[in-house]
């Protein structure tokens, strides 16, 4: 069976407009009136096809400040989306690739290269002949404007397997993600040999640029799986002064790194001469993706004095237990019990705060998550967690080591993600992300 | 003009004879060279007794007019020749007459016949063109289309065949007997699948899946091969079928019947290669089409079978507008049947679907997503709307 709905069903329930345009004055016309509608910003498309006199809207298409323009360099020794600030949508996608041989990933990074530098740009949508399936999805219309978009790509650790003879270029730490005692990795959903984070304004500009890429490289990528996120978009505009909450409603991030601080981002994050990596593999940094399923039900059961112990921190300010401001330092040296803060609260794990941990430290950038539901009918929503170090060993997996057994283990359910690479960036137009690894070790 | 269109009018109406369609398009055709013709510059051609003047004309590709002038003593017959083969003559010019041979010429190089067999021939150049060629015309388009029939039709003579053994076995009780028949009586409706699926009604009363049910296998509306595959192969029996394999039979006789009758238009022929192989990007590659037999291979080949003989059918006509995209999907189909190649069994069997590796399954996705993307473009190559 091709056709998976009754015959004569319109998929997305347009039949209706349809109908009324023909009513109105005949398709085209109606088509027409769409079209103005839509030229101007901010007409529903509804009022626009549904008015029965033909009266053009005029006025110009308003521009404010929505930030459909917002624009992230695209250029540049280091890649956007890892110290950029976090916009409201995210969609990560991992790739299986397809080629066999080193030409095959080197026209894989240049027309990426292409792609992802004209998304980030903007410009007029690709066309073709009326006849042909237009190269362009159109989901953001005839002008695809940039609307804050980033599109950061990272390899993982199977890119280096034998097919691209390039296993002397692995990243020192890049490794397949392993089971942590309290994961349950479903293997659809983890690793890959690319992975694309795709952040910006909007979940439909992120989706177009998706489909941009899944068209520009039907024979090289094959998608693996994929995970959207969200963060609240007036947290976004305000960040720094309000923290994002996550699922469990705690503040998540308040003792975050300031991506703002070059020197902090430049020891924590970026890999430099310091790291022993390979000639390539300068100013990337790792990646990990991590699906952390929150088990929300049961949480939304747990009195509020357990959920905050947990934690560690009061649930309505975020402030760390027994302080009164969020952004309280813990004094975990002067409770070495764990009378105020216990000793395995989630915070105090995941960061103790003493001068050996200082370089377990990483950049958290996760976004939540919100999908269908389970067998039994509950929730499935959570953590799309995302985090850069540019010691894998030392910054995530360390701190993950020492939150095995932590008791928020109880609500959470890591199911998939993976580690990556994220490459160094395109310095130059005559450049294309990881030159330097497919051509320096040819 | 007349004379061109009287040559070709016999042979094509020999072939869409019962196709009002196919009369339709040749009028449309004629139509428009009609408008068309008269409307160029003619290169005038003069034939003296010892050769032509000029004796060596290039043009543009398309649409071309010729006056030939006889300057000589005698009649002459001239032609445009490629190798030995003549693409265009004019006969019995008289002396000082003027005849006039409307032609569209391929780029190429060609020759002129110049009066006398022992005079030198003239030379024809027809240039390539950076300009988009002109599609095909749909006349183009009335034997492969006439092909495709045949093609349909002797597949579905097929599947009444096949079906037929299907269906006597289960009647038999014969559960290993019905289920050896299930995936060769099914590969014939999978080649021929975007045509059946013109007739919806039996499209989903033989082919549907249990997932198109709220109920799902328990569906009483959930019929066709796909019911019987679950009770033969994953229940393991064949009791209770005879109403079931009875409607079946009926239903692809049903379908015999309604293609007989069946006008191809160029949009279902052509637009079926594409259909056929987003069937395999669809459903195949991902396993769920014959979950309890596992013959997913049969389909998926079978898909690939009919998209192909499509293709073939075409090649001429893709060829010439794009042989790019013509060589893509070449070495696209030679990727995927080389993948099919190494679990055959037989001359027409299939390993388990589950056979297959991880390796393998990504192996096929590259190329059939291509042939996706590639045969998307077909129709609008080939300016069918």
């Amino acid at each position: 069976m091709m056709v998976d709905r009754p015959a004569g069903t319109c998929p997305f329930g347009f039949a209706s407009v349809t109908g009324h345009d023909a009513t109105a004055g005949g398709p085209s016309l109606g088509r027409r009136r769409i079209l103005l509608g839509l030229g101007a910003a901010g007409t529903a498309l509804g009022i626009g096809a549904a008015k029965a006199a033909p009266t053009p809207v005029e006025t110009a298409p308003v521009v404010d400040n929505d930030g459909t323009r917002d624009r992230q360099p695209f250029y540049g020794p280091r890649q956007s989306g890892v110290v950029t600030a976090q916009p409201a949508a995210a969609l990560i996608v991992a790739f299986d690739v397809l080629g066999t041989a080193r030409p095959d990933l080197q026209r894989l990074f240049k027309h990426l290269t292409k792609r992802i530098a004209f998304l980030m740009r903007g410009g007029p949508a690709a066309t073709a002949a009326i006849g042909l399936p237009p190269p362009d999805s159109g989901l953001m219309g005839p002008d695809v404007y940039p609307d804050n978009i980033t599109i950061t790509v990272a390899v993982g650790a199977s890119l280096f397997d034998e097919r691209f003879g390039l296993a002397a270029e692995k990243p020192k730490h890049l490794v397949t993600m392993t089971r942590f005692p309290n994961d349950a990795l479903v293997a659809e959903q983890c690793h890959g040999d690319l992975l694309l984070q795709i952040c910006s304004n909007t979940a439909e500009t992120n989706i177009h640029a998706l489909r941009d890429i899944l068209k520009s490289f039907p024979d090289l990528l094959a998608l693996r799986w994929k995970m959207e996120g969200f963060l609240p978009p007036h947290t976004i505009k305000t960040l720094g002064k309000d923290t994002v909450r996550n699922m469990l409603g705690f503040k998540d991030g308040t003792a975050n790194l300031d991506a703002h601080d070059e020197t902090l981002m430049d020891r924590i994050v970026w890999t430099g001469e310091q790291h022993a990596e390979p000639a390539w593999a300068k100013n990337g940094t790792y990646q990990v993706v991590r699906l952390i399923r929150t088990l929300v039900e049961r949480w939304d059961r747990t009195p509020l004095g357990e959920q905050q112990t947990i934690i560690g921190r009061e649930k309505a300010t975020g402030a760390p237990l027994g302080m009164v401001n969020e952004r309280d330092t813990p004094d975990y040296a002067s409770d070495p019990q764990g009378l105020r803060i216990p000793v395995d609260a989630h915070i105090r794990l995941a960061n103790p705060r003493t001068p050996e941990t200082d370089k377990n430290l990483i950049l958290r950038r996760p976004f939540n998550y919100s999908r269908g539901m389970t067998n039994a009918g509950q929730l499935d929503m959570g953590l799309l967690f995302v985090s850069f170090q540019a010691d894998l060993e030392a910054g995530f997996i360390t701190v993950q080591r020492r939150l095995d057994g932590e008791p928020l283990e109880e609500y959470i359910k890591p199911v998939g993600g993976g580690y990556f690479f994220v490459m160094p960036g395109v310095e130059h137009e005559d450049s294309y992300l990881g030159q330097r690894l497919v051509e320096g070790s040819a | 003009m007349t004379r061109l269109v009287s040559i070709a009018h016999p042979r094509i109406t020999a072939l869409l004879l019962g196709s009002a369609a196919v009369v339709a398009l040749i009028g449309g055709a004629v139509q428009a060279a009609a408008i068309e013709a008269g409307t160029m510059d003619p290169i005038t051609i003069t034939v003296s007794n010892t050769g032509c003047s000029p004796a060596s004309v290039s043009v543009a590709p398309g649409k071309t007019v010729f006056k030939i002038k006889n300057d000589s003593q005698r009649r002459l017959e001239w032609e445009i020749l490629k190798g030995v083969m003549v693409v265009e003559e004019r006969e019995n010019i008289a002396p000082g007459f003027v005849q006039t041979l409307t032609t569209t010429l391929d780029p190429g190089d060609y020759q002129m016949t110049c009066g006398l067999l022992s005079n030198p021939k003239g030379i024809l150049k027809v240039a390539v063109s950076d300009a988009p060629i002109a599609p095909p015309s749909p006349m183009d388009l009335v034997g492969p289309i006439a092909q495709y029939k045949v093609y349909v039709t002797s597949e579905v003579t097929a599947l009444v065949d096949k079906t037929r053994i299907f269906v006597a076995a289960i009647k038999a009780g014969n559960l290993e007997e019905a289920k050896a028949a299930y995936a060769p009586a099914r590969l014939h409706y999978e080649r021929i699948e975007p045509v059946a699926e013109l007739f919806s009604d039996l499209d989903t009363a033989i082919d549907v899946r249990e997932d198109d049910f709220e109920k799902k296998a328990a569906d009483p509306a959930f019929t066709g091969f796909h019911r019987i595959e679950k009770a033969i192969f994953a229940d393991g029996t064949t009791k209770g079928l005879d109403v079931l394999a009875d409607k079946l039979m009926s239903d692809v006789l049903d379908l015999q019947k309604r293609v007989d009758g069946l006008v191809i238009t160029p949009k279902a022929m052509v637009g079926g290669a594409a259909g056929l192989v987003e069937e395999v990007a669809a459903t195949k590659i991902s396993g769920e089409e014959d979950r309890y037999s596992r013959t997913d291979l049969w389909d998926f080949s079978a898909n690939i079978d009919g998209a192909q003989k499509i293709v073939d059918l075409l090649r001429p006509l893709v060829e010439k507008q794009d042989p790019a995209l013509d060589a893509r999907v070449r070495e696209n189909f030679a990727k995927v049947d080389a993948v099919l190649a190494k679990y055959k069994v037989g001359t027409t069997g299939f390993e388990s679907y589950e056979k297959l590796t991880e390796q393998d399954r990504n192996g096929l996705k590259g190329p059939v997503t291509t042939l996706a993307e590639d045969l998307s473009t077909l129709r609008g190559t080939l300016g069918i709307n």
